[in-house]
């Protein structure tokens, strides 16, 4: 296995005796894209100024590319970072003017690579106007571009996306999806859970520092939903047939990966041999911003001691408060609350 | 290293209270050249361009010229602090120390700009007296304002270079202390308040004999020291600067941002 472009292990910070970050672990690989969710205060940006090298962890330890970013400053030639919301420029430069800035202290970007990353964020026509007159999607905008001058194998983005119109919103997303699929290693905080399920590979769902959840989005793009006439005894059917690789009831349904697309075709077929009827069959498409809204739901009330609100479909859960996984033991890493599956 | 500095410098001389105290600089010494009431006042009349520089920095140096030193030095951190431009610098890969290395420089630079505009503007606010010859002394030299018979321009022009090159390098201190103060507080309007109260609470201990020759705030005269005394003087203040700068360095390099 490849070492982790980014890696926190148990990390931990407190400001004045209060941890805003609790023991806080994970991995970013080359071609991922990893989300940080998580209410206001959850201390998303805090992990962020940690990763990239801005803040000292008061415990644990950050890696990039393998090394730690305090020791080895030279690291950074390989980070490319929005820490700010909205990204933070000199005001009396232009966007081409400080682009050029941040080339010359990083290395020597030439000046086709600033025209490039400027077309790139549809700033060519704005690139030689001071950036104090540029909008806050503009800024925004150019801090992607500045993140992405020197073709960085880290991208570490703190809300980059805030503040901007549906365009501007779509365009950050699809670079950083490039970005992604060109190599690079994406970690970002975001509350825009719509745009992120369409291309993130992990979203760690945050709550008072602490990691309550992390969702592989990867695997829940290739699930399927089928309502049957016995949910039970087409899991049990599913779960002997070697072209399934998990299956699970959800309600009525049940919810099933098959090992191919090819294999979709198949379940109706296994299931009529054991007498179960397929009512509807569809690809699942997974609510975040609900199983987001459940499982911070569900946290709150564990540490408060509460039954938490009922979820989306009308469920609820309660937290056992300590560690689990998913009903399925895939797809999800939950810690200190009742993850589900399916959902 | 360069391009640090090349940065550092051009943000200098975009601050306010750069232009701000440019402003002062030229006004200040017309006050002095055109005084109708000098010698009601102080007893003597100005008869060369070349003195008037002297009233400018005995009547600047104790309060004008550290303000607008400690100012500017605050506030060439405390703009990046408020604008969020330092973390986007620091995420490049140049480390805290090289960073701060560069404002160092700035700052200590800045008093030898301030001190050269001041000389200048001063001489040019007292053309109106001339350049040539005089009966009387520059105000600078061992013989103060009456001097000891004709002084010659040459002479006249090397004392007041020596003095306000001295005067630059006793306020190079007061810029690295108002820039450590800004790295203690991460505020700049913080970081020049805590300079001014530290040179006003220094200036109130020369009730104590014993330490008043060290004091930050003594040094601030050195540009009156005699030729033979400077160098004790100049390695004392740049002692204050290194200690300042080094404490700026060690507590910047361990600062969450």
């Amino acid at each position: 296995m490849s070492t982790p472009a980014i890696e926190s292990v148990n990390l931990t910070k407190s400001y004045g005796g209060r941890p805003v970050v609790r023991d806080l672990s994970f991995q970013v690989n080359p071609g991922e894209v990893y989300a940080l969710v998580g209410p206001n205060g959850a201390g998303k940006t805090t992990v962020i100024r940690l990763v990239s090298g801005l803040a000292f962890p008061t415990s644990g330890s950050v890696r990039l590319m393998g090394k730690d970013p305090h020791q080895h400053p030279s690291v950074r030639r390989s980070l490319g970072a929005v820490v700010e919301a909205p990204a933070a420029f000199y005001p009396y430069l232009t966007g081409r003017g400080n682009l050029r800035l941040h080339g010359n202290l990083a290395s020597d970007v030439p000046d086709s690579r600033i025209d490039e990353v400027l077309r790139m964020m549809d700033l060519d026509r704005a690139a030689d106007r001071k950036v104090g007159v540029y909008s806050l999607g503009m800024r925004q905008r150019l801090g992607v571009a500045a993140a992405m001058l020197t073709r960085p194998e880290v991208l570490i983005l703190d809300e980059p996306a805030s503040g901007m119109d549906p365009l501007s919103l779509h365009l950050v997303h699809s670079v950083l999806q490039q970005a992604a699929q060109a190599g690079a290693a994406v970690l970002i905080s975001t509350h825009h859970l719509d745009e992120v399920v369409a291309y993130c590979t992990r979203v760690a769902i945050l709550e008072e520092g602490a990691l309550i959840d992390e969702v592989n989005l990867f695997d829940r793009r290739e699930r399927f939903r089928a309502e049957v006439t016995d949910a039970p005894r087409a899991k049990a059917q599913l779960e002997t047939a070697p072209f399934i690789r998990h299956v699970a009831v959800r309600g009525d349904d049940i919810v099933f990966i098959p090992a191919t697309p090819d294999d979709v075709g198949r379940v109706s077929t296994s299931l009529a041999e054991v007498g179960v009827g397929v009512l509807e069959m569809s690809r699942d498409i997974f609510d975040l911003r609900a199983y987001y809204r459940d499982r911070v739901g569900s946290e709150r009330a564990r540490r408060t001691g509460a039954f938490p609100a009922p979820g989306p479909d009308g469920t609820s859960t309660r937290s056992t408060g300590s560690a689990s996984t998913t009903a399925s033991g895939h797809g999800t890493r939950s810690t200190g609350g009742g993850g589900r599956d399916g959902r | 290293m360069s391009t640090l500095l090349r940065m550092e410098f051009g943000k200098l001389l975009r601050l306010t209270s750069v232009r701000f105290g440019l402003i002062m600089l030229l006004v200040f010494p017309l006050l002095w050249a055109y005084a109708p009431g000098i010698f009601e006042v102080y007893g003597f009349f100005l008869v060369s361009a070349y003195q008037v520089p002297a009233l400018s920095l005995l009547s600047s140096m104790q309060f004008l010229l550290p303000l607008l030193v400690a100012i500017t030095a605050a506030e060439l951190l405390g703009v990046e602090l408020s604008n969020g431009t330092m973390p986007t610098v620091l995420l490049r890969p140049v480390t805290r120390p090289q960073w701060l290395a560069a404002k160092l420089l700035a700052i200590a630079a800045y008093p030898f700009m301030v001190m050269t505009v001041f000389l200048i503007a001063s001489l040019l606010a007292g053309s109106f007296y001339g350049f040539g010859a005089f009966f009387g002394g520059t105000g600078l030299g061992e013989s103060g304002l009456l001097g000891e018979g004709l002084m010659q321009p040459a002479a006249a022009l090397g004392e007041l270079l020596r003095a306000y090159a001295v005067a630059a390098i006793a306020l190079i201190p007061i810029g690295l202390l108002s820039l450590l103060f800004t790295v203690i507080f991460m505020n700049a309007a913080g970081g020049a308040l805590a300079t001014l109260s530290t040179l006003i609470f220094m200036q109130l201990l020369i009730v104590f004999p014993a330490i008043e020759p060290f004091l930050l705030t003594t040094q601030l005269s050195a540009y009156n020291t005699p030729v033979n005394g400077l160098t004790w003087v100049v390695a004392l203040i740049l002692l204050y600067a290194a200690l300042f700068a080094a404490l700026s360095v060690v507590l910047f390099e361990r600062k969450d941002f």
